[in-house]
């Protein structure tokens, strides 16, 4: 196990979703009682936490974004996802 | 300088009504409810949801009184969702049932708030003036069965402060995804019951540790949200609103417009109504969203603090309610020429509480 990330099939949480907003021209991930705003990247990755493995949404990623190398960084954001309880692992019933 | 153009409201309070089957004794609606009885019919409603987005608003919150008693409720809510708002509903969960519920998340609601007076059952109904308790019960089991993520919020004061820990279970045993612990807001019929419900400090400082150790040991999937009461633990006072006018409005069930609910308490505030105009002509426009706005209306010792831009001021209903002038400093606050005022409300906390005044909805 080199990864810290203990969620191996993300999911958004209940009640988080994705939004655009079309006044601020921003993505913004919704959820009780706050918001967070994305960028592009963010954005891709919330979009992808639809339960599939962490493997296959680094793969999707870099199909997204050609000659990147994503790894680390998409751990962390999807950390501080799951520490915030804005996603879960879709293997797990909760 | 901000500038209310581009700073746009992120909040909407809608109490859609005052009615509500429940009397608690630290309401915040006004304590003269008997004087606001008229409602905005649906579309009324209904247009100030579409406005509300159309301004930036992101999080609109179904209050009251109780939501549920109006019958227009599922289309508000449907109507609320359609027009892009995430919407939350704040309840005390007596008049609904899983039917009602399955309605609610046909009808798109995002988050479900259910308020619990007391762990105890007798308490609860005690302070809630109506047996509640397994209704309560049956609400919250009822909308995690459907997949709501749900909030219970416990309004802590001196009479159900000592169980603090079996708040936490209760949350834990209901699987509840968030746990919001707030003190009292002396505000509103609060105000009124201040002494039967400000906590002694031996209590405030026990419950506190039980906080602290339930966090430290983990409490199993429900995020515990601690609002400390401001009259103890500040030494400036809370940024109420996050500064008036600044990212949230309020639409009380008459449809006047209020940066904040509780400020209907203010004498000599004129607020416009959603009749009347629209929620971009309130937030940009409206002379009382403008009143405390920023940091200029400030007087000694804000306007020479370098905390003015992290507190605001305070909150104005606060400093009315115990100074009579709207436009001193909280008294909260430790700089504050009145700061005395707290200390003695706190004295009187370390005294025998009076009998509490239910809420009532007759004036």
């Amino acid at each position: 196990m080199t990864q810290k990330f203990p969620i191996t099939y993300p999911v958004l949480a209940t009640g988080t979703r994705y939004r655009w907003d079309k006044v601020r021209n921003q993505h913004q991930l919704v959820f009780p009682e706050g918001m967070m705003v994305l960028n592009e990247p963010g954005r891709a990755i919330v979009k992808l936490c639809d339960g599939r493995s962490t493997d296959d949404l680094i793969a999707a990623l870099k199909e997204t974004y050609p000659g990147s190398e994503p790894s680390d960084d998409v751990f962390e954001f999807l950390d501080q996802l799951a520490e915030r309880g804005l996603i879960h692992d879709g293997s797990v019933d909760d | 300088m901000m500038d209310p153009l581009t700073t746009r409201p992120l909040a909407l309070l809608a109490e859609v009504t005052y009615r509500c089957p429940l009397q608690c004794p630290y309401c915040s609606n006004p304590l003269e409810l008997g004087r606001y009885r008229k409602e905005l019919d649906t579309s009324t409603w209904v247009r100030v949801f579409r406005e509300a987005a159309e301004l930036g608003v992101v999080q609109l919150h179904l209050s009251g009184g109780e939501p549920l008693v109006r019958r227009d409720i599922m289309e508000l809510v449907q109507e609320a969702s359609r027009a892009g708002l995430y919407t939350n509903m704040s309840t005390g969960a007596t008049v609904v049932d899983d039917r009602k519920l399955e309605q609610l998340r046909e009808a798109g609601l995002d988050h479900l708030q259910v308020s619990l007076l007391d762990t105890e059952p007798e308490s609860n109904d005690r302070l809630a003036g109506a047996a509640s308790f397994d209704r309560k019960r049956q609400a919250v089991l009822g909308a995690k069965r459907l997949g709501f993520p749900v909030t219970l919020n416990v309004v802590l004061h001196r009479q159900n402060l000592d169980r603090i820990a079996e708040v936490i279970a209760i949350a834990q045993e209901w699987k509840v995804n968030r746990l919001e612990l707030a003190h009292t807001q002396y505000t509103g019929w609060a105000f009124r019951n201040r002494a039967a419900l400000m906590p002694t400090r031996k209590q405030l400082e026990r419950a506190h540790e039980v906080v602290e150790r339930a966090r430290a040991a983990g409490t199993g999937g429900v995020d515990v949200l601690h609002v400390l009461p401001d009259y103890y633990f500040d030494q400036y006072p809370k940024a109420c609103l996050q500064g008036w006018g600044m990212v949230s409005m309020s639409v009380a069930p008459d449809g006047f417009v209020l940066p904040c609910q509780t400020a209907r308490e203010i004498p000599g505030l004129e607020f416009p109504n959603v009749s009347e105009y629209s929620l971009e002509q309130i937030w940009t426009g409206a002379p009382v969203f403008k009143r405390f706005r920023g940091t200029d209306w400030m007087p000694e010792p804000c306007r020479s603090c370098d905390k003015k831009e992290v507190d605001f001021g305070g909150c104005r209903c606060q400093a009315f309610l115990m100074t009579g002038d709207v436009n001193a400093t909280d008294p909260v606050c430790q700089l504050s020429p009145q700061h005395h005022l707290v200390d003695e409300a706190l004295k009187e906390a370390e005294q025998d509480a009076p009998p509490l005044h239910f809420r009532v909805m007759s004036s």
